[in-house]
């Protein structure tokens, strides 16, 4: 099941990469999320799952979606100049940054101690009472100011797009 | 080989090793494409990279809340984050007539 959802996400995902046309590559994006989102409901979190589907499938992708159409830009266009020296380097660091990734995640003591010690506690999933209550409590704060930067983004983004304000 | 084995089974090492991928994937199309669209959708998918790895370790430390608190957070500034810049491409476009960013180069003169 794990396999499952990590190849669904992981294939969205290049698929946007080397996806011409926009539209498509927005709904590969659709794909990858639903990906992570089946991730987070194998991680017992239904909460954040459907806080994905909802916030990340839905509003974020369609209002990419939106612009896209609008600007009628469903094509990249062709290159000003071709850079190849810049392209091999950035190949070359996603290769490795990739290998990387790989040797260090199956060689880490850490992370096979954390991965281990699973078994030996209760298996529970993350309700939205004990999330509200977290909320609530230890991140007060951070729930008032995420709040407040929403509002200030709405205003901004108001005021960008907006001709003579 | 038991790192392969979690990896393929759905232990941490394979949610981690999913993010980190996903991260580079998410670099490439920043890197690679020149659609500020296209390497908007690569700024998402890093950010996606992040909230697996943040809710994985969540998980292995015994189904931690704070984790989803965090992730919420985390959620919020990415509304924020996509509706400013999107409202910065329309801005774009409606100055250069292009979504290209080689060609957003009046900076650079």
């Amino acid at each position: 099941m794990f396999l499952i959802f990590a190849l669904i996400t992981l294939i969205g995902a290049a698929a946007l990469v080397f996806q011409r046309n926009l539209v498509v590559a927005g709904l590969c994006l659709v794909l990858c999320f639903m990906g992570v989102a089946g991730l987070f409901l194998l991680l017992l979190n239904p909460v954040a799952a459907a806080l994905q589907v909802i916030v990340y499938s839905g509003a974020i992708v369609v209002l990419l979606l939106f612009v896209i159409m609008l600007l009628n830009e469903h094509e990249e266009e062709p290159a000003v100049r071709a850079r190849p020296l810049q392209r091999w380097l950035s190949v070359a660091a996603l290769v490795a940054l990739g290998a990387g990734a790989v040797r260090l995640v199956a060689g880490s003591p850490l992370l096979r101690q954390l991965n281990a010690g699973l078994a030996a506690q209760a298996p529970g999933a993350v309700t939205l009472a004990t999330l509200g209550n977290a909320l609530m409590g230890d991140h007060l704060v951070a729930f008032e100011v995420a709040g407040l930067l929403l509002l200030a983004a709405m205003v901004g983004a108001v005021a960008l797009v907006k001709r003579d304000l | 080989m038991t790192s392969l084995n979690a990896i393929l089974t759905g232990g941490l090492q394979g949610y981690i090793l999913v993010a980190l991928l996903l991260f580079v994937i998410g670099l490439g199309a920043v890197l690679g494409r020149r659609s500020i669209l296209l390497q908007f959708m690569g700024v998402e998918l890093m950010l996606n990279a992040a909230n697996v790895a943040l809710l994985a370790f969540a998980r292995f430390r015994g189904s931690d809340v704070n984790g989803l608190a965090f992730y919420l957070v985390i959620i919020a500034v990415a509304a924020c984050e996509a509706s400013v810049g999107l409202g910065l491409v329309v801005g774009l476009y409606r100055h250069r007539l292009s979504t290209d960013t080689d060609r957003a180069d009046a900076l650079k003169q």
